[in-house]
C-alpha cells in the first residue's frame, strides 16, 4: 500500500485584507501532519482554524491571501506555490477536503449522483461505475441508502446527510491527505460519534493522512491521535492527544478542557472560560494573545509573544508553561 | 407528489388567475366603451334612429359593431357582451368598417408578437453573457463600463431609444428604413426579396426592443451571478477541483434560474412598449392598432386590442413558469418558489 504523504506547514501567515489593513488570521503556525495520522485542530470560533485548513488547499478566498510560509505535502510539494491546472488537479484527488457549510457545499440544481460524475470527469476517472460504486460503499457506511441518495437533489436531504455526502465526495476520489473542517457540527450525538468512528475507520484502511478541525473537544478526543490547540492566529499547544489533554501545559488548553464535563469528568466542576475570544481587530500588536484572559499572566506576557517551545514530542507556546502543569489534572488522565 | 402533478397544479393556478386577469380587463373595458363620456354606443344607435333606421336595425347594427346591444339594462348588455367573447366575437371595427375587430388583430398580432420575441431572445442572450461577465470582472474598468452601459440603458425610456435609433439611423446616417414593415415593391411571399425586405424593416424595432430591456437582464444577471459566487457550493466545488468549464456551468444555470421570474415581466413590458415602438417605426403592430383605435376612437377595437395583449402577457406568464419549473428541481408544490 500507498504510504501516507506528510504535511509540513512552516511559519505560515494568511492575512485578511480589511478597513483596519492586513490583519493576520494565522501568524506563523509552524505544524507537522506526520503520515498515518489523525490530527486534531481545537480552537474557539474565529481562532483561525478554516483559514489554516483553507491554506492547505491553497484556496484562501478573497480579502485574504497567503503571506508568508509553506504548506508542503509529500508528493505535491508547496502548495503554497501551486497553480492553475496543477492546484487544481491537486485539489479532490491528492487533498480532500469537507467544508465547513458542508450541509451547503453542494449545487441546488444537479442530483448527487450528477455532481458526483461531474468529480470524477473533472479528475479523469477512467471507470465512473466504479467511482459510483465507491460512493454508494462510502454513503452506505455512513448509514445511508447509497443509491437513492446520488438519485436525490440537496433539497431532499437532511443536513446531515449533506453533511454525509460532502464527507463521501471528500473520500471517494482516495485523496491521501484529507482536511475535514467540522465536519459533524449538522449531526446529532450519536451520528457524530458514528461519523468519526467511520473516518477513523477509512483512515487506517487507507493509510491516510488526516486533519479534523472541531471545536469540540471531545469530539476529536475519540478520533485523534495528536492534537493541536489554536487561540488568536496561533497553535499554542499541540502533542499526542492523551498528553495534551491528559497535563494540557498551555493555560488556554487547560481552560478548554475544564470547560467540557465530559472530559473534566465531574460536571459540577466544569467551567466555562472567561472572557471573548479575541478577533482579528483587537488581536494585541505585542506580546502573548492569551494573556486577557489568563490567570498566570505575567510581566513578560506584555511584551514578549511567547515562542513555541517543542519537549518530549509536545511543543507549547507559554511564558508560564514551565510552571503550570497542573499535577492533580494529570493523574485524573493517566 | 410527483413532478408532473406539480407543474400541472402550477399551470391550473396560472390558468386560473390568467382566466381572472383576463375577465378583469374583459369587464373594464366594457364599461370604458359603454361609460365614456358621450356613451359612444348610445351614440350611434341614436345617429342611425335619425339616419331612419327602426329601432331593431339600429339595434342590431350597434351590435355588431360593439359586440352587445346598446338596449336593456346595463347587466344584460354586460351578458351580451361576455356571451360574444366566449365565442370569439370582439365586434366591427368602426374605423375600417364591415371588418371583424378578431380581424384586424389577427393580422396585426405577428407584427407585435415576433419583434417583440426576437427583442427579448437577443436581449436575454446579450444580457446574461454580458452580465456574467460584468460579475467576473466586476474590479476592472470593462465590468464597470458593462454595468454602467446597462443602468444607463435601463433608464432610458423604450420611446426615447427608439427616436434616438431612428434619428441616427434613418435620418443622421441613412442606413436603415425609417419606418413601414416592407418595401411595396415586393410581391409577398416566400420570396428572398420580400423576405430581406422584411428583416431589413424589422433591424430598428428589434433593436429598440433588445436594448429596452438589455439594461434589465445585464444588472440582473450581474447581481445573481455575484450572489452565487458568494455561495458555499462554488467554493466547494473549487476545492473539490472541478474543472473550470463545471464550475462555470454550476454558476451560470444557478444566476440565470431567478431570471425566469421576470421574463414574463419583461415581455409583458415590451408589450406595452410596443405602443411606442410601433408609433414611432410605423409597424401595422397591435400597439400602433391600439394607438389608432384610440385616436379614432374605436372603442371596440380598443377593448379587443387591449384584450389580446393581456392574453398574450398571461401566456408569457404561463410559459415562463414553465421553464422554471422544468429547469429548477427544487419546485415541488405550489408553495415553494
Ligand atoms: N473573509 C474574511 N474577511 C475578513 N476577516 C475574515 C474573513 N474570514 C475570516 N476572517 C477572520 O479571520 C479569523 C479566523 O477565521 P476562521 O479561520 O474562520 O476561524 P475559525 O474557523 O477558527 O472559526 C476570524 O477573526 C475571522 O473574523
Ligand atoms: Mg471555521
Amino acid at each position: 500500500m500507498e504510504t501516507a504523504p506528510g504535511v509540513r506547514i512552516r511559519d505560515l501567515t494568511v492575512v485578511y485584507n480589511t478597513p483596519m489593513g492586513e490583519l493576520p488570521a494565522v501568524s506563523g503556525v509552524d505544524l507537522t501532519l506526520t503520515p498515518g495520522t489523525i490530527t486534531g485542530v481545537v480552537g474557539e470560533s474565529g481562532s483561525g482554524k478554516s483559514t489554516l485548513a483553507l491554506s492547505l488547499l491553497n484556496a484562501v478566498q478573497p480579502p485574504g491571501r497567503i503571506s508568508g510560509g509553506s504548506v508542503e505535502i509529500d508528493g505535491l510539494g508547496d502548495v503554497v506555490r501551486l497553480r492553475g491546472e496543477e492546484l487544481r488537479q491537486a485539489r479532490g484527488r491528492k487533498v480532500g477536503y469537507v467544508f465547513q457549510a458542508a450541509q451547503n457545499s453542494l449545487n441546488p440544481l444537479k442530483t448527487i449522483g450528477k455532481q458526483l460524475l461531474d468529480l470524477g470527469r473533472s479528475h479523469d476517472v477512467a471507470d465512473p461505475r466504479a467511482l459510483v460504486r465507491d460512493a454508494k460503499d462510502l454513503l452506505a457506511r455512513m448509514g445511508l441508502d447509497g443509491a437513492r441518495v446520488l438519485d436525490s437533489h440537496q433539497h431532499e436531504l437532511s443536513g446531515g446527510m449533506r453533511q454525509r455526502v460532502g464527507i463521501m465526495l471528500a473520500l471517494v476520489l482516495n485523496a491521501k491527505v484529507v482536511v475535514l473542517d467540522e465536519p459533524t457540527t449538522a449531526l446529532d450525538m450519536i451520528t457524530q460519534a458514528t461519523i468519526l468512528r467511520i473516518i477513523r475507520e477509512v483512515h487506517e484502511e487507507r493509510a491516510l493522512t488526516t486533519l479534523v478541525i472541531t471545536h469540540d473537544v471531545g469530539a476529536v478526543a475519540e478520533v485523534a491521535d495528536a492534537l493541536a490547540v489554536m487561540y488568536g492566529g496561533r497553535i499554542v499547544e499541540h502533542g499526542p492527544i492523551a498528553d495534551v489533554l491528559g497535563a494540557p501545559a498551555h493555560p488556554y488548553t487547560q481552560g478548554l478542557i475544564r470547560a467540557i464535563p465530559r472530559l473534566s469528568g465531574d460536571i459540577s466542576q466544569a467551567r466555562a472560560l472567561p472572557g471573548r475570544p479575541p478577533t482579528l481587530g483587537t488581536l494585541p500588536a505585542a506580546g502573548c494573545v492569551f494573556r486577557e484572559r489568563c490567570a498566570l499572566r505575567m510581566e513578560i506576557c506584555e511584551t514578549v509573544e511567547p515562542a513555541p517551545v517543542t519537549c518530549g514530542g509536545r511543543t507549547v507556546a507559554c511564558h508560564a508553561a514551565g510552571h503550570s502543569l497542573a499535577p492533580v489534572k494529570r493523574k485524573e488522565y493517566v | 407528489m410527483t413532478r408532473g402533478a406539480a407543474i400541472t397544479r402550477r399551470v391550473a393556478g396560472h390558468l386560473a388567475r390568467g382566466v381572472v386577469m383576463i375577465w378583469v380587463v374583459a369587464t373594464v373595458s366594457f364599461f370604458i366603451i359603454r361609460e365614456i363620456p358621450g356613451d359612444p354606443v348610445q351614440g350611434m344607435y341614436e345617429s342611425l334612429l335619425q339616419k331612419g333606421m327602426s329601432p331593431q336595425q339600429a339595434e342590431r347594427a350597434t351590435a355588431v359593431l360593439y359586440g352587445f346591444l346598446p338596449k336593456g339594462t346595463l347587466w344584460d348588455q354586460y351578458v351580451g357582451y361576455m356571451g360574444s367573447l366566449l365565442h370569439g366575437d370582439l365586434g366591427q371595427s368602426l374605423s375600417t368598417p364591415g371588418v371583424q375587430v378578431t380581424h384586424l388583430i389577427g393580422a396585426a398580432a405577428s407584427w407585435t408578437v415576433l419583434p417583440v420575441l426576437a427583442g427579448t431572445l437577443l436581449s436575454f442572450l446579450l444580457g446574461v453573457t454580458m452580465g456574467v461577465y460584468a460579475a467576473i470582472r466586476r474590479s476592472g474598468k470593462l465590468g464597470d463600463l458593462l454595468a454602467l452601459s446597462g443602468s444607463l440603458l435601463h433608464g432610458i425610456p423604450v420611446y426615447v431609444i427608439g427616436l434616438l435609433l431612428t434619428a441616427i439611423f434613418a435620418t443622421l446616417w441613412p442606413i436603415l428604413p425609417s419606418g413601414g414593415p416592407v418595401d411595396v415593391d415586393y410581391v409577398p411571399g416566400l420570396n428572398p426579396g420580400y423576405i430581406g425586405s422584411l428583416l431589413y424593416h424589422a433591424v430598428l424595432p428589434v433593436v429598440t426592443y433588445t436594448l429596452a430591456s438589455y439594461g434589465g437582464w445585464i444588472l440582473a444577471m450581474k447581481s445573481n451571478v455575484v450572489a452565487v459566487l458568494g455561495d458555499d457550493f462554488i467554493l466547494a466545488a473549487e476545492l473539490r477541483g472541478l474543472k473550470r468549464g463545471i464550475v462555470f456551468r454550476y454558476l451560470a444555470r444557478n444566476a440565470i434560474l431567478p431570471l425566469f421570474t421576470i421574463l414574463a415581466l419583461s415581455i409583458g413590458m415590451l408589450f406595452g412598449g410596443s405602443i411606442f415602438i410601433e408609433e414611432i417605426f410605423n409597424y401595422p403592430g397591435l400597439g400602433l392598432l391600439l394607438v389608432n383605435s384610440i385616436s379614432s376612437r374605436d372603442y371596440a377595437l380598443m377593448g379587443g386590442t387591449f384584450l389580446i395583449i393581456t392574453v398574450g402577457i398571461v401566456v408569457a406568464n404561463i410559459v415562463a413558469d414553465l421553464l422554471y419549473t422544468v429547469i429548477d428541481p427544487r419546485v415541488r408544490s405550489g408553495g415553494t418558489a
